[in-house]
């Protein structure tokens, strides 16, 4: 074990040196959507827009290599089946044929868009949460052709930093430059020709000329006067978006989980051994990614919903540890592995709509309130999941063995020690939002949505505890009461966006509604049925 | 013997139990009809009130009954001898936090006093309009050198009062009240009773918006009792620009219906207002006011923005909105008197304290694999 152990730190440090690497194409500055990124993110994201994914895979061209095609030669990429077009009826609106792989290039697309300008323009003044399913997806397609073109013609890369250098300044396109008839600064010239060489080099698929091109590139941005971004930062990002760290953290989730299958059957102490080994190396992998995040954005963990997915289940993967740490059957691994698999799976439908590093709107701009009250209410958020988790285990494990109270007692030990921590996560949080809303307009409270979800969690631990210890509810009771639970932070996280009022309505589609529907009706009917059968079970055992 | 009973009663802990759980539907459904009524509808119906009505004869308890039975059961549960012992010392505290802050949300709900103050460019100010509050004003004009305001306040203006107002011999009688207003043409013309603005439009109800702030209040009153011909009855509403004019006791004045006004004892211009965007998009990565806070002739430079507001002499001023007009900005700043303010950061320091107070002594026991007996 203590080798192992070793292993795995001598890895975590060596990790981060991978990326000490040269500088790519991939790594030159971009300014899109208010910061600036490496030039891979953005290829990335927009194939994801057009494509559905952010590779290609089937002639295996990276996004990169995609969009610098696109800008050598616009014409071979125009005729590429780029656009990922999944709805029969918007196919069919503009003019095309119904294909199995529902792919279609930029010069097919084009003359049927032509052809429904008018249909287009109507659309366009509808506001969103009026248009249709169709109306919504044509005018994506619209503005994603738009968006294509102008990559097409260098006008929507905003490569060069204007010269009077304020990180609020808008970069230049080198199209803008030509245009417009700017006259280039020292820097600015050093960056246009270093660019001018390498595509010429490209061209000629000369990888020498490449590469000392891109050494140029490198330079004329640190001669850059004002400090706008961090080389070593966009490097970064690059290797986060190549490395895909959490898909790795799933990885090692789901080999945890199977070694723990695995140790059921046989050679139990091995195999939970490397099961829990495997479960650290994952929960380091999920959290190099979060540091990452957060180092690339400058901002703490948690600030967007994808973000609060992330890191609520590395929470939860904490805690399991922690249990595992201390209990070594088992339990822990299984809370954390099948917990830590279910939010990737949420997490990845949700990195599946874009750039996952957006810009905060200025209310939520303020590193301090989001490092204190955010992060704390996600902790609050994970802890409590746990403590619902283990809920439901103590609720399976009273029907499976009601006879064994000294295994069902300590599995409620556990449940309520962490249901403490997570009130108090969930206090404190819910308190420090009240402050920062007390900071940022003037009131404690205000009976938001996202407050009143907040509160529902703390008010519902307060009486699930205060009915335990008042005698009011039982163990078994309790551990209803704690997989309920898991219900009330499901709609106080998701489900206040439902409703679309207040500051707190943030990142929502029809999607999420439909699953949270699905997730409340599931976790009734285990919860409560569940809850009755082992009732039923240790009534039996009682008689006999 | 009886108090000792009812000390029994009030101090039970199933109380606190029904209470949350009471809490919890009225925050489940409270915050469900903010979805059809909006945020202010909803917190006046089932959180600012100690009783509601369901379905027109079910009178069911509101948030502050429900609070203040909370509060009453938590403090006299701090009185059971059982609970003062060495190993429930971080209960104890825990407790006496979430009572301070149960009676600093008491003293917020019944002392503090919040509005919004709207600056152009260039402007000063030193009063705060209330959000919901409305007021009647006549300013006399007659005056040599000053201007002499006569206030009447909102509790006057309900449909039916009449307000008798006899210094000036005149009597107003208030016809209608309207929440959100429509404003049309008048279609038959030359009824002289209508007077002023009236006798061009009509002030008709409209759907009444969520957000009771992006209403637009009129009001509809007859007067009697002044000079001339200006008796008969007139129209107000909110923003109006072209005031009428009346004569009483051979003075002139207009009038105005706007909202319930209370005076600063400084004032605030505002110098400039600065909104950033995150470059290429179009979201606002900062707000920010720069003004002058002029207290007794002297001016003080203060920038106010999101995150950071400006307090002074007990108010709060916080960046709140703006409006963008062809002609200039001007900023929202909303104002708070809050005498509760400090206690939630008392109670949630105490309640911290507290609460790994108890974690740390209790919480080794929990997470162990063996079963031991966890403490009452």
């Amino acid at each position: 074990m203590n080798k192992n152990i070793k292993l795995i730190f001598i890895i975590i440090f060596l990790l981060p040196l991978s990326y000490v690497s040269s500088f790519t194409i991939g790594d030159i500055p971009i300014q899109d959507e208010g910061r600036i990124k490496p030039l891979d993110t953005y290829a990335r994201n927009h194939l994801l827009a057009f494509y559905g994914k952010r590779s290609i895979s089937k002639i295996n061209l990276s996004a990169t290599d995609w969009l610098l095609n696109l800008v050598l030669d616009p014409e071979a990429g125009k005729n590429l089946k780029i656009f990922n077009i999944r709805n029969p009826e918007v196919v069919s609106s503009i003019f095309l044929d119904w294909s199995t792989d529902h792919k279609y290039s930029f010069n097919q697309i084009l003359p049927g868009l032509r052809n429904q300008a008018a249909l287009l323009s109507i659309i366009d003044e509808k506001p969103n949460n009026q248009r249709t399913t169709f109306e919504k997806q044509l005018i994506e397609l619209s503005s994603n052709a738009m968006r294509f073109e102008e990559i097409s013609y260098l006008k929507s890369l905003r490569l060069i930093p204007p010269n009077i250098g304020s990180e609020d300044e808008e970069w230049i396109s080198p199209l803008e430059f030509i245009l417009n008839g700017l006259n280039p600064d020292n820097y600015q010239n050093q960056i246009l020709n270093s660019l001018q060489q390498y595509l010429a080099a490209r061209m000629e698929n000369d990888e020498s000329a490449m590469t000392s091109s891109l050494v140029l590139y490198e330079s004329a941005l640190k001669n850059i006067p004002k400090n706008l971004f961090n080389i070593d930062t966009l490097k970064k990002e690059t290797w986060l978006n190549q490395v895909n760290l959490f898909y790795i953290s799933l990885g090692f989730y789901l080999f945890a989980f199977l070694m723990l299958g695995f140790s059921w059957m046989s050679n139990p102490n091995t195999l939970r051994k490397l099961s829990f080994l495997s479960l650290i190396i994952g929960f380091f992998a999920h959290g190099y990614g979060i540091i990452l995040r957060m180092i690339i954005m400058s901002r703490p963990p948690v600030s967007t919903l994808y973000e609060s997915v992330l890191f609520v289940s590395f929470i939860v993967i904490l805690f399991a540890l922690i249990l595992e740490y201390f209990r070594k059957d088992g339990l822990g691994i299984f809370v954390g592995a099948v917990g830590g698999t279910i939010f990737h799976f949420i997490g990845f439908n949700y990195a599946s709509d874009g750039d996952t590093l957006n810009m905060l709107v200025a209310v939520l701009n303020s590193n301090f309130w989001l490092a204190t009250h955010v992060t704390t209410i996600t902790m609050g958020y994970g802890a409590s999941l746990v403590a619902g988790f283990i809920g439901h285990l103590y609720l399976v494990q009273s029907i499976r063995e009601p006879s064994n109270t000294a295994y069902l007692k300590s599995v409620y030990n556990n449940m309520f020690g962490v249901t403490l921590v997570a009130l108090f996560f969930t206090l404190f949080g819910t308190i420090l939002g009240g402050i920062w809303a007390d900071q940022s307009w003037g009131r404690f409270w205000g009976w938001d949505p996202k407050e009143n979800g907040a509160l529902l969690i703390v008010l519902w631990q307060l009486m699930m505890i205060h009915m335990r210890l008042s005698g009011l509810a039982k163990a078994q009771d309790f551990a209803l009461g704690m997989s309920l639970n898991n219900i009330i932070v499901a709609m106080a996280w998701f489900g206040v966006n439902l409703l679309q009022v207040g500051l707190h309505s943030y990142g929502f589609d029809d999607g999420v509604a439909k699953n949270l529907f699905i997730f409340v009706g599931a976790e009734l009917l285990f919860s409560f049925g569940m809850y009755y059968w082992s009732k039923k079970k240790s009534k039996r055992s009682i008689s006999i | 013997m009886i108090l000792h009973n009812i000390y029994k009663i009030i101090s039970n802990p199933k109380i606190f139990v029904y209470t949350v759980l009471w809490l919890m539907v009225l925050v489940f459904f409270g915050t469900i009809a903010q979805k059809d009524i909006g945020l202010y509808a909803s917190q006046m119906k089932y959180f600012s009130t100690y009783y509601f009505i369901l379905f027109d004869y079910i009178p069911l308890p509101g948030g502050r009954l429900t609070l203040i039975i909370m509060t009453v059961n938590l403090a006299s549960s701090l009185f059971k001898k059982n609970l003062w012992k060495m190993k429930k010392v971080g209960v104890i505290i825990l407790h006496i936090g979430g009572l301070l802050l149960l009676v600093g949300g008491g003293v917020t709900a019944q002392f503090s006093s919040e509005g919004n103050m709207v600056i152009n460019e260039g402007e000063n100010i030193d009063f705060v309009d209330d959000y919901h509050r409305m007021e009647l004003c006549l300013v006399n004009i007659s005056l040599e050198d000053s201007l002499e305001y006569i206030v009447f306040d909102d509790e006057l203006l309900s449909e039916g009062q009449i307000i008798n107002y006899e210094r000036l011999g005149v009597k107003i009688e208030i016809i209608s009240r309207i929440e959100n207003t429509r404003i049309q043409n008048r279609v038959t013309l030359g009824d002289s009773i209508y007077k002023g603005f009236l006798k061009e439009f009509v002030l008709l109800p409209k759907e009444p918006d969520k957000e009771n702030t992006q209403n637009r209040p009129s009001i509809i009153f007859r007067v009697r009792g002044s000079d001339n011909n200006s008796d008969g009855i007139y129209g107000l509403f909110l923003g109006q620009r072209d005031l009428d004019i009346f004569d009483f006791k051979k003075n002139q004045y207009f009038t105005e219906f706007r909202r319930e006004r209370s005076y600063l004892p400084f004032s605030i211009e505002l110098l400039d207002f600065k909104k950033v965007l995150h470059p290429g998009t179009n979201v606002a990565k900062s707000f920010s006011s720069e003004i002058n806070l002029i207290e007794s002739k002297v001016p003080r430079r203060v920038l106010i923005q999101m995150n950071e507001p400006l307090r002074h002499q007990g108010y709060t001023f916080f960046q709140a909105s703006f409006i963008e007009e062809l002609d200039g900005e001007a900023t929202v700043l909303a104002v708070v008197k809050n005498y509760g303010r400090l206690f939630p950061y008392i109670s949630s320091i105490i309640m911290s304290i507290g609460l790994l107070v108890h974690l740390m002594v209790n919480l080794p026991k929990m997470i162990r694999k063996k079963p031991i007996q966890i403490s009452e």
